[in-house]
């Protein structure tokens, strides 16, 4: 499970790659075969352009790509900054046994849907120019955006070496990771609330083309605000599917923790989104525009608002107060759906809605989506099986997260300073 | 003591003076009082009947093929990866009356503020161009333009996008664009912005009956590098009227202005809150 | 826009301040209702008995093992010995089998008796050693006088123990034995809400003990055959 001291990092690694698990499941099977259709696929997108695999429309030039994986991925990644606020800041004990599963959910998240965003762009080899400072546009969101998203990476990266380097047992990288914590956790909450928004404030330039139901200039707020719930919720259906699939590697005090933490969240999505159908309602009365309601749009709207916001609210609720699991997963996977369709509609429904045509994604274009989070899953469950994501840290950290102190005397450094004094 | 005193003296002294005699010093250097001005095109849609010549002109200057179809009544053209700029006819109560449509150039650009890397740049002269070498394909200044413009290649694995230049590289040598000369009825007319709307006020006020009063551009989304004068309303030629006379880019800036309030504020608050919770724990703890 | 007519862009704020008032109002209603969990658990505690401390009787003059099972000392010489309160409300209605004959003789440690439940079992461990006298055979027939009276009529066995006073000596009495009875109540419930419930059980409105809610009686009737497998090792095995 962890590197014993005497093997090297390298042969450790070696046979940690060694599948663990049955490999023929239905799951693998079905994720192989997108996986390799997938991988056609965007052959046949680099080699002969992307309308090959998209369908070309002047009027919709963002595809499922951006508006699905990347714009409705990146709400669902939000669990890692409210549960690090509420570890980290709060000091809410309660939350740690899941906060590591959050991180390396976002973590993976964010990596993969940049990496969907990447087969979006027409010329992805010319990415690096705004990186790199060849030309910095710094009045587009789109800039602040994919900056912040850079810079979350590495924020959520070093939260999850401490994991990383427990599996492999390198103590001194594991103290100097853990160290930064709170810096890193700080640094990315404030960077979350501005890129969660940031996704929402790339369309505040599309005011003609988003019908006024779903735009406003709080769009911004609304995405920051439905994020933390939308996170939340993921983690409570990751949780309780982890339940099953990752026996063997939850820790007992994680499993028996199970039941009280999924309430607390239950209670916590509540709230916001409660905060949120009344930051809904105040910007629509702002709006003053009533007439909006019409032409089937209205009764969509109320859909997306009623039935999957303030239902699974009230039945999160309900699931809280009556002690019910089951009612709280199904809340979850109401709100998961809300959340789509509140980022669709704006990215994509909703979007040039006065052309009364719908129109739907290319069969390719669903396919290497799927793909995408069906690779981000895979990559989930190889570290799972192997890092201490659920399990217990090893034996040389404490409970609270931090070293224990004996840890102080193997210090090479001191030692060396020692010998020469002697 | 004595010290302090003599070093605030000095400092009020020195900034004192700066201020009263640092305008003189610094007018000399100042280049801004040189600005360059706006170009821009004026489309007297009255005289224009629809010929096409600005539209083949242009497909011969940029290398495409000559368009095939022509503006009728019955189709809504639309500029499109091989066409920069199309006219479209329409039926209206004083007959079939012709607009051009193509890129507005903007003064305050919605597709140059989406633009992540500047490659759509608003020049100095007026042109917003797309510049090739900056552009990474991520169709940002489509999402953005309220007038649709932007065209992109879907069908090309080294895309680019489509769009008016104004000729740029013609304008730079103090030359006009393609379809101003090419134009046989001189339905436009290329000068600075500032000459063109008072060109265009002059023609309202001699000849009041034949066009609408108001000039089309003027102030719509802050002002656009293009001017259209028409007989009828500009809603009824199939120009968007919706778009009121704030620049786009602003809607962009509470959000913008905020980020590095929250880069400055939320670690501090964040910071505050965690003390706070490690005081309660330790309470706890003691008690 | 062109200033031809009349604009007001703080039009709504009227409407919003007053949206804002109610809103705040509101926000104390359902913060209210989202503080505490179950009202339903609340309910289901005041409808049926409530397994605390004080309902746990302890009678004097009874030794109590840290298994649960008692001893009593009779005049004659005699030990009467039996299971304890605590494990017949946890339980509710039980069954005994394999129970020793008269004459048999039985040493501390060695099995008493088994409890049955639904197909369920635990195994209890005698207190003493030494001779059965006699057997209640009461109890085979009318189990439920266990439930009423654990310690006089519910007794198992009457022993003619052969080191009474050096195997008694760690037992607890009295005042000793309520405050044993207290702790184990909650170690029980900690049994439950930390592990058992969580796990196994099949009423949802079981899991959140945390904030110090009480058991209901003959909880061990719900929980499944596992649940009865770790009580056994954590409470009746020394």
């Amino acid at each position: 499970m962890y590197r014993d001291a005497n093997t090297s990092l390298f042969k450790f690694w070696l046979g940690e790659l060694k599948p663990k698990g049955k490999i023929l499941t239905p799951f693998n099977v079905i994720a192989a075969l997108t996986i390799l259709a997938a991988v056609v696929i965007l052959f046949f997108r680099f080699s002969k352009g992307l309308g090959t695999v998209v369908h070309p429309d002047q009027d919709r030039p963002w595809g499922l790509w951006i508006n699905f994986n990347v714009i409705t991925g990146v709400a669902f990644a939000g669990g890692a900054y409210v549960l690090t606020f509420m570890v980290y800041i709060l000091g809410l004990e309660k939350y740690r046994t899941i906060v590591r599963a959050a991180v390396l959910y976002s973590l993976l998240a964010y990596m993969f849907y940049a990496f969907a965003l990447l087969l979006d762009l027409g010329r992805p080899w010319k990415v690096i120019n705004p990186i790199i400072g060849n030309s910095f546009g710094i009045s587009s969101v789109l800039f602040l955006v994919a900056w912040h998203f850079i810079l979350y990476m590495g924020s959520l990266l070093i939260e999850f070496l401490p994991t990383a380097t427990e599996w492999a047992t390198l103590k001194r990288y594991r103290r100097f990771f853990g160290g930064m914590t709170l810096a890193v956790v700080i640094f990315g909450i404030a960077l979350s609330t501005l890129h969660q928004s940031g996704v929402g404030a790339l369309f505040l330039m599309a005011e003609p083309k988003i019908h006024p139901l779903w735009y406003s200039e709080f769009i911004p707020i609304l995405f920051f605000i439905s994020s933390i719930f939308a996170g939340l919720s993921l983690v409570i259906i990751l949780e309780s599917i982890g339940r099953g699939v990752f026996k063997k590697e939850q820790s007992s005090s994680h499993r028996k923790a199970h039941g009280s933490v999924m309430m607390s969240l239950a209670r916590v999505c509540a709230i916001s989104m409660f905060v949120y159908l009344f930051m809904c309602m105040l910007v629509f009365i702002h709006g003053k525009d009533y007439t909006s309601f019409g032409e089937g749009w209205g009764a969509w709207y109320l859909v997306e608002i009623l039935g999957f916001v303030l239902l699974p609210c009230m039945l999160f609720l309900y699931g809280y107060k009556q002690a019910n699991l089951t009612v709280i997963r199904i809340a979850a996977i109401m709100s998961v759906v809300g959340i789509i369709l509140n980022r669709m509609n704006i990215s994509t429904i909703a979007y040039n809605w006065f052309d009364h045509s719908l129109h739907w994604p290319s069969w390719m274009e669903l396919v290497v989506s799927v793909a995408v989070i069906f690779v981000q899953l895979l990559v989930f469950r190889w570290i799972v099986r192997r890092m201490p994501v659920y399990r217990e840290s090893p034996a040389w950290v404490s409970s609270d997260g931090k070293l224990k102190k004996s840890l102080h005397t193997t210090n090479k450094w001191r030692n060396k300073k020692w010998k020469a004094s002697a | 003591m004595g010290n302090n005193r003599r070093n605030f003296l000095k400092t009020i002294g020195v900034v004192g003076g700066s201020l009263t005699f640092g305008k003189s010093f610094a007018a000399g250097t100042k280049k801004s009082e040189n600005k360059k001005e706006f170009y821009a095109i004026l489309y007297d849609s009255t005289r224009c009947f629809g010929c096409q010549s600005c539209e083949v002109a242009c497909a011969v200057a940029y290398n495409f093929p000559a368009p095939e179809d022509y503006p009728d009544p019955a189709v809504v053209r639309k500029t499109n990866t091989s066409q920069r700029v199309v006219v479209n006819a329409i039926e209206t109560e004083n007959g079939e009356q012709y607009m051009r449509s193509s890129c507005n150039h903007c003064s305050s650009p919605a597709c140059a503020s989406a633009c992540l890397t500047k490659a759509m740049h608003k020049t100095e002269e007026g042109p917003v161009i797309w510049r090739e070498d900056k552009c990474m394909g991520c169709r940002s200044c489509m999402i953005a333009c309220p007038y649709n413009v932007p065209k992109f290649e879907y069908d090309s694995p080294n895309p680019k996008i489509q769009k008016c230049r104004m000729c740029y590289e013609k304008l730079v040598e103090g030359s006009t664009p393609e379809c101003v000369s090419a134009c046989p009825a001189e339905a436009m007319i290329f000068g600075k912005r500032r000459d063109l709307i008072d060109l265009a006020r002059e023609r309202i006020y001699s000849d009041p009956d034949s066009y609408h009063h108001e000039i089309y551009g003027e102030h719509e989304v802050g002002g656009t590098g293009l001017l259209y004068l028409t007989a009828l309303p500009p809603g009824d030629l199939g120009l968007r009227t919706d778009l009121g006379t704030v620049p786009f880019p602003e809607h962009n800036k509470t959000f913008l202005y905020s980020v590095p309030a929250v880069l400055v504020l939320w670690p501090a608050f964040l910071l505050g809150l965690r003390n706070a919770s490690d005081e309660v724990k330790n309470n706890l703890k003691k008690s | 826009m062109e200033g031809f007519s009349i604009v007001d862009i703080y039009e709504t704020k009227g409407a919003e301040y007053l949206f804002v008032i109610g809103y705040l109002l509101i926000l104390i209603i359902f913060w209210r209702l989202m503080r505490n969990p179950g009202k339903t658990l609340r309910q289901i505690k005041d409808a049926v008995s409530i397994l605390s401390a004080k309902i746990l009787k302890i009678p004097q003059g009874i030794y109590f093992n840290k298994n649960h099972t008692w001893a009593h000392l009779g005049e004659s010489g005699a030990a009467r010995v039996g299971v304890d309160d605590f494990l017949q409300h946890i339980i509710g209605d039980l069954q005994f089998s394999g129970l020793k004959e008269v004459g048999d003789s039985i040493k501390q440690g060695e099995i008493l008796a088994e409890i049955q439940q639904n197909g369920k079992h635990l195994k209890v461990y005698s207190p003493i050693s030494g001779q059965v006298l006699e057997t209640n055979t009461l109890l085979t027939d009318n189990p439920e006088v266990i439930n009423e009276d654990p310690y006089q009529k519910g007794w198992l066995y009457q022993i003619k123990p052969s080191h009474w006073r050096k195997e008694t000596g760690s037992f607890l009495l009295g005042e000793e034995a309520s405050v044993w009875s207290e702790k184990e109540l909650t170690r029980f419930k900690d049994f439950l809400s930390m592990g058992a419930m969580q796990k196994y059980s099949a009423d949802p409105a079981m899991v959140t003990l945390q904030d110090g809610g009480e058991i209901r009686d003959h909880v061990m009737s719900e929980l499944p055959e596992e649940v009865w497998m770790e009580f056994q090792q954590e409470f009746l095995n020394e």
